[in-house]
């Protein structure tokens, strides 16, 4: 049994499924979010300035992860910022529902989409910290 | 919409996904004749397009248009660039990203659904 080689790419293993499950989540939010924009803007503005901004962050997030390397940092930025995002607005959704009238990717901790926007970031952050270069030596 | 269609793309992305989910439990890369199984779900998905064209063509469009629209298109992008992205990839890990875009396929068909009758 051998151990996943660390400090290697983001983007291949595991990370492969990552990468897949953010793409994922990237086209949903882009899309949702450009409906929102484009369509309903008055509607909610806060919550669909939101959207759009989460859609850029797991745009952002989706192509650092597959690329690696260089973007290792980026990634971490983008990942962290999910984790606030989903948590800071899934709590306010909850706590003063009129500040979103209408659903964003993290409302109610991203219950819209099986929770997903809340596992991800913490699977994100875990797979960075294991594949991190300075680990190579002992990866357990 | 002529729904049967949305749920025959739906059951044969499924498929792909047990078989995708089976590979990758018995430790198994994605293999070529999955890609057909998914070129033929592809085959599926744009026959659906024409269908929905044809439709609302003739006077039955889609409640809601843009929305609908969006999601075939995004539909019809899934399997290749996720058969693309797990090809590169000679471990059981390429099965579980298939099988990731397989139920994400299947998901959106109910969607589809959803969006054409305004529910």
């Amino acid at each position: 049994m051998t151990a996943p080689t660390p400090g290697s790419s983001t983007g291949s293993g595991p990370g492969r499924v990552l990468v897949a499950l953010y793409g994922v989540l990237a086209v949903a939010a882009s899309f949702r979010s450009a409906v929102q924009v484009l369509r309903d803007f008055e509607d909610a503005p806060l919550a669909y300035s939101l959207s759009a901004v989460a859609a850029v962050v797991y745009v952002v997030a989706t192509v650092a992860l597959a690329r690696g390397g260089s973007l290792r940092r980026l990634a971490w930025v983008a990942v962290g910022l999910e984790l606030v995002g989903v948590v800071v607005v899934g709590s306010l959704s909850l706590a003063s529902p009129g500040l979103f009238p209408d659903e964003t990717v993290w409302s109610g901790f991203g219950s819209g989409y099986g929770y997903v926007p809340l596992v991800l970031p913490v699977l994100g952050l875990l797979w960075l910290r294991r594949t991190r270069p300075r680990t190579a030596v002992d990866a357990r | 919409m002529w729904s049967p269609l949305a749920w025959a793309v739906a059951a044969g992305s499924l498929a792909l996904a047990g078989w995708a989910a089976w590979r990758a439990l018995r430790d198994r890369p994605v293999i070529l004749r999955q890609l057909l199984v998914g070129a033929g779900v592809e085959a599926l998905l744009l026959v659906h397009v024409v269908v929905a064209l044809v439709l609302s063509a003739t006077g039955s469009p889609p409640a809601d248009a843009p929305t609908f629209w969006g999601y075939l298109v995004t539909t019809l992008f899934v399997l290749p660039v996720a058969a693309a992205w797990a090809f590169a990839e000679r471990t059981r890990w390429s099965s579980v990203v298939l099988l990731v875009a397989a139920v994400t396929v299947a998901f959106l068909q109910l969607r589809l659904v959803q969006v054409w009758s305004g529910s």
